[in-house]
């Protein structure tokens, strides 16, 4: 993995404009879910049921969310090469759509499920990327797209003008020494010079750059900090303030009760809910639930 | 086929907050025309399991609410600072709404509220979930229009059962709300609007009896008001004609001086519709108990007054101590008295002081309490000058008749009312009155029936209507400020209730613990024209608004109309008898009455207004006789009997 400073010499915290100066642009939202459980036993063959769903919800001029479009699909998961007849026929009259999966793991249970996760994740981003690139066809002259996650997983999506990915997670590091202590050590309201990310994962080279919302003293060095992806343009780098003085005025409302609202943004929030709200009820949001009924609503 | 309207929200249960067959919730859009008030339908044509059930609801709380979990979160949102409050993203929000049911069809089983989606009531709906549909459609409709439901942007007429409004079903209305709004009386005086427009034919002859107890309120009842465009809309919408009352009758007393009428409806456009109400000796006297307090009347009181009721009054009457009496009039009842006293003084020696098994005490209390009457009621009550009262036997359909006692004498309000009422419960168990059902109006009840207090003749008049009225088509509208503070009796035999704007205070009493915060809130808010509305047929109040009253209001009369100044003797006499006869001279008038004791011209006066004679003029100069001087045995008999002793001295 390289990474190339595309601003300064070396990796710089810039000071974000005040976040009443940049006007806030029209856009629309996209975020997913993905849910699984064991449904039944082949032995020791488990047999999965997921449901994956994305969604995109554009903000009218009074800031209200009204869903755009949406793709879901239920599914089960299943390594069907290692399954008996009886229970594949079963299986198959049950589901129209079965995932076939590899059968390697079947007998280490646990890392077998890890799989599972897997796979269900990287089909949730195989939808989403699906509906944005289906998204940026509608999109409006001035309206940008902002996605949950990295851009650069479709082409056509990091290529657009105007389409932003927000990153929460940063499994990934793309910076090291110095670079990589002042983008962990960023104060509010600033962000890190622009860089390009290429390599890795992605298939397509974007513009990159951390931005910390909250202040992360007193918390941990991640909290708070997005790393944001954008088309490789050099028009990215310099509209990298404007466009960072919008995502921190997306800080209001706050994404609570999320857990991860220092670094969810209350639209891509709100289509969250949203999934979950007509995500199917027998498919529980957490795999470790609990086993009694819920007393009260 | 029109497509049936959209749904305007959703049913939802949970186990906080389960539907239950009395009480469902729903949410709605941000915007939506519904609230506090509104009536909603559930079901019919949702696919919901259940939805084949009709579910008919009234709007009673709302709740708005965002997924912001505690204030907290919006100062971090906004960085402490107020000014950055406004976010690009408006937070997620409900509208979430409490609905009480009305109706449910099938009524059985009676089951919670299913899930389904929810629909703003149309007319048909409005008139399905009041279960109005039984009396507006049925072979002899008896439905009374009291106002259009106008919530979630609808215009429906809502219709009262005239059985359960003027009996026999249930009777009575009671109209509470704070004064100076105009909202009770004007309430009132549509509804009769609406009664008489709309009494079913099957149920006869229908009249109404308004006492007039505050300024002008009901003076101008056969004026036409100012309506605006949005009231004759109303009107039409309702099917009541937007006209004054064409048959009014209005009744005063006379003021102490016997001639002036005691009304501010004394313009001279005007003046000549208004009939005296006096009443001598015979009327009053079977209401001696209205005027006579617990402490006057004792059971030797009692059984004085009887028997001054039984053996004297209107009867030749020996005294005992040689003179015949025929007693018909304050006058010659105090004549009795003098008699019976001088005799007892004179003719016994002053030896003997009981008469009739009565003692002379107990005579003379009954005395100065009779005769005071006539002092404290000067100009209703007349000493000895015949009586002119309201047309008993022959009240006509449709007519209101107005008495208006508001410059009365407490006292006196009190024996217009006990008498009058008394009067009409008597020829409506007869069948004689003329009509078959009165409405009888009374405003201030907080005080004429008070909750608490003395047992009052008036209290116990107004408590005797409440129960049995209804029997007899004797109903009462009473209205009031306070309805905490009428007797609970008379309120709570109201079949219909009507509230306008309320006092907080006054919603804070244990009568409002049915109504949701909401209901209150908006009862407290209440716009004039706008009223909550009870019925035994609704099974929750509902809002309706009615249109401003055909009729010129109490205060806009009185500037139309301004009251005239009462004029000297002479001239109130001529304007009475010009009254009755356009061709009376002033002057012949004047030039007859002077010199003239006021008590013979007045009742001179009455006869000729009792008799309506063609020659009014002629009649008054037969009636008032020639030139006499006064009788001077007479005059020494005033002189000779001391004055009796006031209340405070006596020793009884």
């Amino acid at each position: 993995m390289t990474v190339d400073l595309l601003e300064d010499a070396e990796l710089q915290a810039h000071a974000v404009p005040e976040r009443s100066a940049p006007p806030i642009p029209e856009a629309s939202f996209l975020n997913g879910i993905g849910r699984w459980k064991v449904v039944s036993y082949d032995g020791v063959v488990q047999v999965v049921e997921a449901y994956v769903a994305a969604a995109v919800c554009g903000r009218d001029a009074k800031g209200v969310l009204h869903t755009k479009a949406g793709l879901q699909r239920r599914f089960a998961l299943a390594p069907l090469a290692r399954m008996s007849p009886g229970a594949r026929q079963q299986l198959e009259q049950r589901f129209s759509d079965i995932e076939p999966v590899d059968a390697d793991l079947v007998e280490q249970p646990a890392r077998y499920l890890e799989m599972i996760e897997s796979t269900v994740r990287k089909i949730r981003a195989h939808v989403e990327r699906e509906l944005a690139e289906d998204a940026i066809r509608d999109l409006g002259d001035e309206e940008w797209l902002m996605l949950d996650g990295r851009l650069s997983r479709s082409p056509a999506n990091a290529r657009h003008p105007r389409t932003l990915g927000a990153i929460k997670s940063h499994g990934a590091q793309f910076l090291e020494g110095r670079g990589l202590e002042r983008a962990l050590t960023l104060p509010a309201g600033h962000r890190t010079s622009v860089f390009l990310v290429r390599g890795g994962h992605t298939r397509t080279e974007v513009y990159s750059w951390y931005l910390r919302l909250w202040p992360w003293e007193g918390n941990d060095l991640l909290y708070g900090l997005l790393r944001i992806e954008a088309r490789a343009d050099p028009e990215t780098i310099r509209r990298a303030d404007a466009l960072s003085g919008w995502l921190l005025a997306e800080r209001a409302p706050i994404a609570t009760p999320a857990t991860r609202w220092d670094r969810l943004l209350y639209p891509l929030h709100h289509v969250e809910e949203y999934l979950n709200a007509r995500a199917p009820r027998d498919l529980p949001l957490h795999r470790a639930s609990a086993r009694l009924p819920r007393l009260a609503s | 086929m029109t497509a049936p309207p959209p749904p305007i929200g959703r049913v939802v249960a949970t186990e906080l907050k389960p539907s239950t067959p009395h009480e469902f919730h729903f949410w709605t859009a941000t915007e939506t025309p519904i609230g506090i008030g509104a009536i909603v339908k559930v079901g019919g044509g949702s696919w919901e399991p259940g939805a084949e059930r009709v579910v008919y609801g009234v709007v009673t709380e709302g709740f708005a609410y965002s997924d912001l979990a505690t204030p907290l979160h919006d100062v971090v949102g906004a960085d402490g600072d107020p000014t950055n409050a406004d976010a690009p993203t408006m937070r997620q929000q409900i509208r979430y709404w409490t609905a009480a049911v009305l109706r449910q069809i099938p009524e059985e089983p009676l089951q919670p509220v299913p899930l389904g989606q929810v629909y703003v009531a149309d007319d048909a709906d409005v008139a399905q979930a009041l279960r109005m549909d039984a009396f507006l459609n049925s072979a002899t409709p008896t439905a009374i229009p009291v106002g259009l439901y106008t919530s979630a942007g609808r215009d429906a007429p809502v219709y009262l059962d005239a059985d359960f409004l003027l009996g026999p079903e249930a009777a009575h209305l009671n109209i509470s709300g704070v004064s100076g709004l105009a909202t009770k009386t004007s309430a009132v005086e549509f509804l009769l609007a609406s009664i008489f427009a709309h009494f079913p034919a099957h149920k006869g002859r229908v009249a109404a009896v308004c006492f007039n107890v505050k300024g002008p309120d009901l003076c101008f009842l056969d004026q036409a008001g100012n309506l605006s465009d949005e009231d004759r809309h109303r009107y039409d919408r309702l099917k009541v004609p937007a006209e004054p009352f064409k048959r009014v009758q209005f009744y005063a007393p006379y003021k102490s001086d016997g001639v002036n009428l005691n009304t501010l409806r004394t313009h001279l456009d005007l003046i000549g519709d208004v009939e005296p109400l006096t009443w001598g000796l015979q009327e009053v006297v079977d209401f001696a108990e209205v005027l006579l307090n617990r402490d006057d009347i004792d059971a030797k009181a009692d059984a004085f007054i009887d028997f001054l009721r039984d053996r004297v009054l209107g009867r030749t009457f020996d005294d005992g101590f040689g003179t015949t009496h025929r007693v018909t009039t304050f006058a010659d009842l105090d004549r009795l008295f003098r008699s019976i006293f001088d005799g007892l003084e004179i003719t016994a020696g002053g030896r003997s002081d009981t008469w009739r098994t009565h003692h002379i005490a107990t005579m003379r209390k009954v005395r100065n309490r009779l005769l005071n009457i006539s002092t404290r009621c000067k100009g209703l009550v007349t000493d000895d000058g015949p009586s002119s009262d309201l047309p008993w036997k022959a009240f006509e359909d449709r007519t209101v008749y107005v008495i208006d006692i508001a410059n009365v004498d407490p006292l006196g309000q009190d024996l217009v009312f006990a008498r009058v009422v008394s009067k009409l419960r008597e020829q409506l168990e007869r069948r004689e009155l003329g009509v078959d059902a009165v409405v009888v109006f009374v405003d201030e009840l907080n005080k004429y029936a008070p909750g608490d207090g003395p047992d009052t003749y008036v209290k116990k008049m107004l408590l005797d209507i409440s129960e049995r009225g209804r029997y007899l088509g004797l109903v009462l509208f009473g209205a009031e400020q306070f309805r905490s503070q009428v007797h609970r009796r008379v309120v709570g035999n109201a079949g219909t209730q009507i509230f306008g704007r309320m006092d907080m205070d006054e919603l804070a009493t244990p009568g409002y613990q049915v109504l949701s915060p909401a209901t209150k809130s908006k009862l407290a808010t209440l716009p004039i024209g706008e009223l909550m509305v009870r019925h035994p047929h609704f099974t929750q109040p509902i809002f309706v608004r009615f249109p401003r009253p055909p009729v010129l209001r109490g205060r806009d009369g009185v500037e139309r109309f301004p009251p005239a100044e009462d004029v000297p003797f002479e001239d109130a006499v001529v304007r009475q008898l010009v009254r009755l006869d356009r061709r009376v001279r002033p002057n012949q008038v004047k030039d007859l009455i002077a010199e003239r004791e006021q008590d013979d011209v007045r009742r001179a006066l009455a006869a000729v207004r009792r008799t309506r004679p063609d020659d009014a003029f002629a009649y008054f100069r037969k009636v008032l006789g020639g030139r006499v001087e006064r009788d001077a045995a007479l005059r020494r008999e005033h002189e000779v009997v001391p004055p009796l002793n006031t209340i405070s001295d006596e020793p009884y």
